[in-house]
């Protein structure tokens, strides 16, 4: 990857040639960019792309709503419209083969603004992950808005040649295609073609069930290459920023870059809730701190343990690591589970079970890594099984369980009907958050996005911490939200393909 | 019996059972096949010796090497785990996973919300038929839906079965294609808190659920018969939870409360009410268009563990290997014959060495039919491999 930096730009490309390096809106960034670009179009660019992602972080975590829908899509296009992004806004909204002058200087605007914040975000695996969360995300909504036509050339220049199966094969498999398929009612699966590709390479339409598989195989149909795709854009990704990591020493060489590029991520970068300097909490104060202070998927997972001396693993993990974040010590973590687990079962199997899990959670055994507490994106979409209770309860929980539950807290009928009402219709963050606000009598509407945070701003409140100055403590959640993300987004997660 | 054999004389029996019984030769080469091509000795084995000291990152070269290890060590349990870039050990812990057999581990602790023969640790013939139902099911989808051949099923030596897939495919697949397999095929999703813990939505239902549901018809009256799940008015009352609608739910509650309790015929009247419910309501039907298919899903259909299959280093334990409690053999068997097996004729150490044991000569058989089972899937395997090998050595030729 090169970048000359000039202090003047210096056009070099004319028109002509850029309709040759850029035929289409939608990219696969394979090669890098070797225009000369002035230090100040570099970082207007950087910052430009990096409003684009975080807004697309915005639309689902903050705005909750759900990822690929209309309304998250519009969300995203008007907020960069008012941001001032319209050439962003242009790529997302129709992706084409326009060769106006408009379309070629947008298209050459996004190349190189992917390959400068690949270099700011190559550093460390956290970063790596949230980049290529948000780069697939906004991939996929791009090729989502494309119109057919756009999609054939789009292969054409990408030289992604498939075969579709025979009309026998089809007309053989046409029960199973269209019981398995997954489409619009008022789409006709008659006129599909189906094309065959290896199950692997279609991992997202597995797990969720949406494609027709034999011996290994996966039928989809033309639209659903997105999969295919998106599964080898991120591969792609995933190499060139191993890549671009080693070679960050060179490019570092320039002074003016090093600083843009560390200060790029370092204006977002915030708190992770690893428990160092913070104050101890003796487990003493446990049963009292989580009526106020915990949030519910914590609450109930404590209580649980007290109510029945045991929690299966994912709980174990859940509330584990939680409580290594608020600040209880190692010491105080093995003597808690240990009071609590030797009421059903000797001492002698704890410690041979459950007691290397707990130092694990510390960073003491196995591969040693200080774990972070897990944010609530990760565990609503943890899956919970028969017997399970961790999870986040206004997504695990029915609406009457739920509904007794928080009577049983003392949360009056009009708090209890809309936390219910929230969790009910999928925004479980805002339930959480009006929780909040009734078990701590305050409405500060916060946006939860980790069970810590919760803690922390209870903690907050209850020693007075917060003031007149509500306003900018939601600001500076904002910042949070994205920032916890990075860490928990799982590199490997296949995020569930929504229509 | 289980029960009249003490655990004591285990390590006395251990060395004979693993010299004259169990079948290492098939083993060794079970195992170098799902190593290829890495060596047999990149494959980490751990043993539990008597007391309770556990031993990871063992690993042999051969079936000598092995022969002696067993003596040596006499396990009271073997597990395999996964095969690295170099030979496994204490000390490394820059060891790369290379490859794993594709695993499933399915338990009948995870059926305690269902079952009402049993809890826990026990298990008797009644209870077993979820294992049968479990085994033809996810059978059929790895063979058919995902290709797969190499594919063994082994009783876990108590209360459970694990499945083995050594295709090259299903050994080297990555984390997030093993958590996508174990995604597809699980159905029933939810804790303690949600109590209707399949959702089918209302559009078509996908091809491998209805084979799943052909299966579980085979059995489903049966299994309730078995269970009585609707026969107490505690069960009766979890059961009316999984019906959404209010109006179908004190319908039905009605009518079912006022029956015989036996639960079959309940299970008929429910059938037929909602039937009528579908006539009267054509509209609002949405939500509850499968709910026949959900609640025979959420009783019968198979109960992952997904940790152990989507986990690449998971320890699992090995096919005739001896449970330590129960003294019984992890026996290989077919598929289609899961439904014939009795728990009390599954051979345990305990009679196949003992001559005088009443059970002896049953045993004797069974524990032959299951090396056999073994060895047919190890031969099969080795051809399979073989075929891969000289394709491979082909394509690479060509380029
Ligand atoms: S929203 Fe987050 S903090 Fe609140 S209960 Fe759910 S997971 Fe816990
Ligand atoms: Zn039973």
């Amino acid at each position: 990857m090169e970048f000359k930096i000039k202090r003047k730009s210096v056009k070099t490309v004319t028109t002509g040639s850029l309709v040759d390096v850029y035929p289409h809106d939608l990219q696969m960034y394979k090669i890098p960019p070797t225009d000369n670009i002035s230090l100040q179009e570099f970082e207007s660019l950087a910052l430009e792309r990096l409003t684009l992602l975080r807004c697309l972080a915005t639309a689902t975590t903050l705005k909750g709503l759900r990822i690929f829908s209309e309304e998250w899509t519009d969300f995203v296009i008007s907020d960069l419209k008012n941001q001032g992004l319209k050439y962003y806004a242009k790529l997302c909204e129709k992706s084409g083969c326009g060769t106006l002058q408009p379309d070629l200087e947008a298209r050459r605007k996004d190349h190189i603004a992917h390959f400068i914040l690949r270099l700011a975000y190559c550093r460390t695996e956290e970063l790596r992950r949230w980049f290529i969360s948000r780069e697939l995300e906004l991939f996929k909504m791009r090729f989502m808005t494309m119109k057919t036509d756009a999609i054939d050339s789009f292969f054409k220049i990408n030289n992604l040649c498939y075969t579709n199966i025979s009309d026998d094969e089809k007309n053989e498999l046409i029960k199973y295609l269209r019981e398995s398929t997954f489409y619009h009612n008022n789409q006709n699966i008659e006129n599909f073609k189906f094309y065959k590709v290896k199950f692997y390479e279609v991992l997202d339409l597995v797990k969720s069930r949406k494609v027709y598989l034999r011996g290994g195989y996966a039928y989809i149909p033309h639209k659903d290459f997105i999969s295919v795709l998106s599964a080898q854009f991120r591969m792609l990704l995933r190499q060139s920023l191993a890549v671009a990591c080693h070679h960050l020493g060179e490019i570092e060489q320039d002074e003016r870059l090093v600083s843009l590029l560390k200060g790029l991520h370092q204006s977002y970068s915030g708190n992770d809730f690893i428990s160092d300097t913070k104050v101890t909490v003796p487990i003493e104060s446990l049963d009292f701190l989580s009526a106020k202070s915990f949030p519910l998927c914590m609450k109930q997972l404590h209580e649980h343990l007290r109510s029945a001396h045991h929690l299966k693993h994912g709980g174990r993990l859940q509330y584990g690591l939680y409580l290594k974040g608020i600040g209880v010590t190692l010491e105080d973590s093995l003597r808690f589970w240990r009071e609590e687990f030797t009421k059903i079962m000797e001492l002698d199997k704890f410690e041979k079970q459950y007691a290397y899990n707990i130092r694990y959670n510390y960073g003491k055994e196995g591969s040693k890594k200080n774990y972070t507490p897990f944010n609530c994106l990760k565990i609503i979409n943890t899956n919970v099984g028969p017997g399970e209770c961790h999870g986040c309860p206004y997504r695990h929980c029915d609406s009457g369980i739920l509904k007794n539950k928080l009577k049983g807290y003392g949360l009056d009928a009009q708090a209890v009907n809309d936390v219910v009402d929230m969790a009910k219709k999928g925004h479980y963050q805002i339930a959480c958050s009006k929780y909040f606000d009734a078990v701590n009598k305050t409405d500060l509407g916060l946006g939860i996005n980790h069970p810590n945070q919760f803690f922390e701003e209870s903690q907050k409140l209850l020693k007075g911490d917060i003031k007149i100055e509500v306003k900018k403590e939601e600001k500076s959640n904002i910042v949070k939200t994205e920032s916890n993300n990075i860490e928990d987004m799982d590199f490997d997660e296949i995020t569930e393909w929504k229509e | 019996m289980v029960g009249q054999y003490d655990e004591n004389v285990l390590p006395d029996m251990l060395p004979v059972y693993y010299t004259r019984l169990f079948p290492q030769n098939l083993f060794c080469r079970w195992l170098s096949c799902g190593n290829s091509p890495q060596p047999l000795s990149n494959r980490e084995l751990s043993f539990t010796l008597a007391d309770d000291v556990y031993l990871r990152y063992l690993s042999i070269n051969n079936q000598k090497e092995f022969f002696t290890l067993l003596q040596k060590k006499c396990p009271h349990k073997l597990d395999i785990g996964a095969v690295y870039n170099t030979k496994p050990s204490v000390g490394r812990h820059d060891a790369v996973v290379l490859a794993r057999e594709l695993v499933f581990d399915i338990d009948l602790t995870d059926y305690d919300e269902v079952r009402t023969c049993c809890q826990e640790a026990k298990v008797c013939d009644k209870c077993w038929k979820f294992m049968v139902v479990a085994c033809e099911i996810i059978n059929a989808a790895l063979k058919d839906d995902f290709g797969f051949q190499s594919i063994l099923w082994v009783f876990s030596g108590r209360r459970g079965i694990h499945c083995w897939i050594s295709d090259y495919e299903a050994r080297t697949l990555d984390s997030p294609g093993r958590a996508a397999v174990a995604d597809y095929l699980c159905l029933i999703m939810g804790g303690e808190n949600q109590s209707k813990k399949v959702h089918l939505g209302s559009d078509n239902l996908h091809s491998s659920i209805r084979r799943a549901l052909i299966v579980i018809d085979k059995y489903f009256d049966d299994i309730v018969q078995d269970q009585e799940f609707l026969s107490t008015s505690d069960r009766l009352k979890s059961f009316l939870k999984m019906i959404p609608d209010e109006a179908l739910r004190k319908q039905v509650q009605e009518n079912l409360e006022r029956m015989p309790t036996s639960s079959i015929d309940r299970w008929k009247c429910f059938v037929n009410n909602y039937n009528q419910f579908c006539k009267e309501n054509l509209h609002g039907m949405r939500k509850m268009k499968y709910l026949i298919e959900e609640i025979k899903i959420q009783y019968c259909y198979p109960r992952l563990d997904v940790n152990v299959t989507k986990g690449f280093n998971h320890l699992l334990k090995s096919p005739f290997s001896i449970h330590p409690k129960t003294g019984k053999v992890s026996v290989v068997f077919k598929p289609d014959n899961a439904k014939d097996i009795k728990l009390d004729e599954i051979p345990t150490i305990y009679t196949l060495l003992d001559d005088s044991s009443s059970d002896n000569v049953q045993h004797q058989t069974n524990m032959r039919t299951a090396v056999k089972n073994f060895q047919e899937l190890v031969f099969s395997l080795e051809k399979a491999e073989a075929v891969r090998r000289k394709t491979e050595a082909n394509t690479s030729l060509e380029f």
